[in-house]
């Protein structure tokens, strides 16, 4: 349990939702005050410039302003809960902290003469239930971070990934999550790369971790797996592998391991490439992207190199058609539906292959600012250039975060330096691809559905 | 094909052994269970295909208590084994030919990882020409990887050895992978009398069980498992020729656990297999033939008509390749003044049999010039007969007055 104690939960609003009704205003008011006065509830709905509607509630912070200015040690954050406690005994009415809240959380209730905030109902909020249009759900925030803290870091401090790789984060977050009782395998590429197996004697995991081939991944975890099955252990299987290994050379071994559904947790880093050694172009490189080995230039007989000339292998799909237990995809700028994957991905590994491809942004190898990784990462699913979804062959394929009003891929591919050479007509390709590609996944969400 | 029973056991007589009827394939198989593996890991392929066929049908019908991986290649069959093997597991496969081929990237590694996997080799002849039929070329090709390689001569040695062979690989000195070696065609499907060890004599004989005592995959000793090394600075290139170096001794231990190992079955089971040179009929004769595997069979019986019609000739059989006999090799050859060594696949830079080839070495130490040379026979599945071997010994006759050539003699040519 860390200072600021377990997950908490709050009050999550979509705006696009909303259509302004007043029923939870009512509801909080009747739960509140007694009485159906709107102005008296203590979430309020109002209009934006935009047309739509904007939220004025509490939400909780970790980091309340409201708290720092209030003089009399009047409001205070409840550790336990994670909600803001007012303490009417020694509020002194002064309004400071209706002015230090940025959220507009915190008000005059004209029918007391006191500030009001939400309480969260202590868990149970009047507000949510009342909504017709489902724009208001409790949820649990700060998960990761009032979770994940406590959990030991199984890598040591500086693992040697370029600068801006996201790849760490997604490391030391995967293996928090698993946790001690597993076997890593780390096929060459940027995973071990940055020390994770090590060097001369040294190695930067604290968990038994290995090489395999980059051919061979799968097959070996199923090994290490089986034994531990057969003598009746509880050791988790896990391989964080490039995208180059899983989709081509390695590709046989995780086929087959797939099909004999070996119990395994298999995690793909998707950099769209080989690179580690170079930025080499792998199956997973996406059509017009430069790399080493698609190299742009005036090419033979006036036909120009322009980068890659094949549309990428779409592995995740590939594995949903081996009836994995679980097979997912995922962005580390969308870590709660990240973790939630992982989650679901370690209790299927239990019954057999779960797959997880995680889309990576590559600073190095993609051409971006350090500081864009995220950001990269974010317009990609922004744009549908990829999709975030899940599978399991009960429920089928669903998206998990559906983009329904998608920016143009051009935001996307403006971000970084592989694409700076593509001509209008690579560009609507691509576009096209997108197109086709969002198309093909929603029929298959829906055909799996059914 | 005759056992070769050189002596009596000096132990008392073991339990009562049950006497069967099958081919090599199912001797092989029938070794497996009796070691008692954790795992085994199965691709299909001629004619190694009944031994694991052999061996599914054992864990299905109860007779075995294993893990079977029905994997979908070789490559995938061996990297399942190292995972078991990292994992504590007691392992065992078989291939052949283009599966060992296949195989050879984790293959290369198995040694390197000092990982005490045990593979039947039913040896097969490499293509192209397109060929499924028996030859040593598959196993010659990869003798330089440092697996130790044994080559049986007779289905009651392929069953035997195919037991040893787990001991041998887990000898705290060695740990090292095993090929058991068995000629396709000729033990893969030759039928014979053999008997069955007793379950409860092959466990007294095999130990405990200790196969990643060095190196492992657990979360209860957290290790990095064959981290880099390497490099032109730092203790890179040191740790990587200690490595090399401990390889290439565990190699050499090799033969003196083969040795052992080979000497406690003599005691325990009553039947004595030459561990690494065997000699047959050498004392008295003035040159030898050599052999590998099966073919020894056909070629004591040339020796003993040659022998009876006056000729001074001796056998000389390899049982381990890998790593070569050199010194009990040397011993045998000092007896005598002219060599021909018969292969099953060639050597292509050379021009002559692959054992030849390492029997030149051997020759070079001995400190006198005896002239020998190169015969290949027996490719694709070519049979080596009495009247082939009668062709090598009176070429061998020759060098003992005559230049030896420097041209290989090609057995099968012209059959």
């Amino acid at each position: 349990m860390g200072m600021f104690g377990g997950a908490y939960n709050t009050i999550a609003f979509d705006a696009n939702k909303c259509d302004g009704c007043g029923d939870c205003m009512t509801a909080c008011a009747t739960a509140k005050t007694g009485t159906v006065d709107q102005s008296r509830s203590r979430i309020q709905i109002v209009g934006s410039a935009d047309e739509g509607f904007e939220l004025a509630l509490c939400r909780q912070c970790a980091d309340p302003k409201c708290v720092t200015v209030c003089p009399a040690a009047a409001l205070t954050k409840n550790y336990a809960s994670g909600v803001i406690d007012w303490n009417a005994d020694k509020c002194v009415d002064c309004l400071l902290c209706t002015v230090g809240c940025a959220y507009a959380g915190i008000a005059l209730d004209a029918g007391t003469g006191h500030v009001a905030k939400c309480d969260t109902c202590d868990g149970a909020p009047a507000c949510v239930p009342a909504c017709p249009h489902d724009a208001l759900t409790y949820v649990t925030t700060s998960r990761i971070y009032n979770e994940v803290g406590d959990w030991e870091d199984l890598f040591a401090p500086g693992l040697a990934g370029c600068q801006g790789c996201n790849t760490e984060l997604l490391m030391r977050h995967t293996l928090r999550r698993v946790g001690p009782d597993t076997v890593l395998a780390t096929p060459p590429g940027c995973v071990p790369g940055m020390g994770s197996v090590g060097f001369n004697g040294t190695t930067g995991t604290k968990i038994p971790v290995f090489h395999p081939l980059l051919t061979n991944t799968a097959a070996m975890l199923a090994g290490v797996k089986r034994q531990y099955k057969r003598v009746g252990r509880d050791v988790t299987a896990l391989a964080i592998a490039g995208d180059g290994g899983a989709s081509d050379v390695g590709f046989q071994s995780l086929s087959g391991a797939a099909e004999r559904n070996e119990q395994i947790l298999f995690m793909v880093v998707d950099n769209e490439g080989y690179m580690n050694t170079g930025m080499q172009r792998s199956s997973c490189t996406p059509y017009g992207a430069w790399t080493s080995t698609t190299p742009i230039g005036k090419g033979p007989g006036n036909i120009p190199s322009q980068g890659k000339t094949q549309d990428a292998k779409n592995l995740p799909l590939i594995m949903v058609n081996h009836r994995c237990e679980y097979v997912a995809t995922a962005s580390t700028a969308y870590m709660d539906d990240l973790y939630d994957k992982l989650d679901k991905a370690i209790q299927a590994s239990k019954r057999g292959f779960a797959y997880l491809h995680v889309y990576s942004p590559c600073t190095t190898g993609w051409r971006f600012p350090t500081d864009q990784n995220m950001e990269v990462a974010r317009k990609a699913v922004e744009t549908n250039f990829v999709m975030l979804w899940e599978y399991n062959p009960t429920d089928g394929l669903h998206f998990t975060r559906p983009v329904d009003d998608p920016l143009p891929v051009t935001e996307y591919l403006k971000a970084m330096g592989r694409f700076r050479h593509l001509s209008p007509d690579q560009v609507s390709h691509i576009q096209s691809k997108v197109v086709e590609n969002l198309a093909f996944v929603k029929q298959m969400a829906h055909r799996e559905a059914i | 094909m005759s056992a070769s029973t050189l002596e009596k056991p000096s132990a008392p007589a073991p339990a009562r052994q049950k006497v069967m009827l099958v081919e090599g394939n199912e001797a092989a198989a029938l070794g497996v269970a009796l070691a008692r593996p954790d795992m085994v890991a199965v691709y299909p392929i001629t004619p190694q295909s009944s031994l694991v066929e052999h061996v599914a049908k054992l864990i299905a019908d109860g007779k075995m208590d294993a893990d079977i991986v029905d994997a979908e290649g070789e490559h995938s069959v061996l990297s399942v084994l190292q995972g078991g093997a990292l994992a504590g597991a007691r392992t065992y496969t078989a291939t052949c030919g283009p599966g060992l081929a296949f195989m050879f990237e984790p293959y290369f590694r198995t040694s390197g990882m000092r990982l005490p996997i045990v593979m039947s080799i039913v040896t097969r002849d490499g293509i192209t020409p397109q060929s499924v039929w028996g030859g040593h070329q598959d196993a010659m090709t990869v003798r330089e990887v440092g697996w130790v390689q044994v080559y049986c001569e007779t289905v009651q040695e392929v069953l035997d050895t195919t037991i040893m062979a787990f001991k041998i690989a887990e000898h705290h000195d060695v740990m090292l992978p095993v090929n058991v070696c068995l000629d396709g065609n000729y033990l893969s499907y030759g039928t014979s009398r053999v008997e069955l060890p007793n379950q409860k004599d092959v466990d007294a004989f095999m130990g405990a069980k200790d196969v990643n005592w060095h190196v492992a995959l657990d979360p209860l000793r957290p290790m990095a498992v064959d981290p880099l090394t390497g490099g032109s600075g730092g203790k890179g290139p040191s740790t990587f020729v200690r490595y090399r170096k401990g390889q290439c001794k565990g190699m050499q231990n090799s033969l003196r656990v083969i040795e052992e190992i080979h000497e406690e079955w003599a005691q325990r089971f009553g039947r004595r297999f030459a561990p690494l040179v065997e000699e047959y009929r050498l004392d008295g004769a003035d040159y030898a033939i050599m052999t590998l595997g099966s073919m020894t069979g056909a070629a004591k019986d040339a020796i003993d008509e040659a022998r009876d019609a006056g000729r001074k000739v001796g056998l000389i059989k390899i049982k381990t390749f890998s790593p070569f006999p050199v010194e009990a090799l040397l011993k045998s050859l000092n007896k005598i003044q002219a060599l021909g060594v018969v292969d099953r696949s060639v050597g292509f830079r050379w021009n002559c049999g692959p054992m030849y080839q390492e029997t030149m070495g051997v020759l070079y130490r001995l400190g006198r010039h005896i002239p020998s040379m190169s015969f290949i026979g027996g490719l694709a599945g070519a049979d080596i007969t009495v009247g082939h071997f009668h062709r090598v010994i009176e070429a061998t006759e020759k060098l003992l007055s005559n230049p030896a050539p420097i041209e290989p003699v090609w057995l099968n040519e012209k059959d």
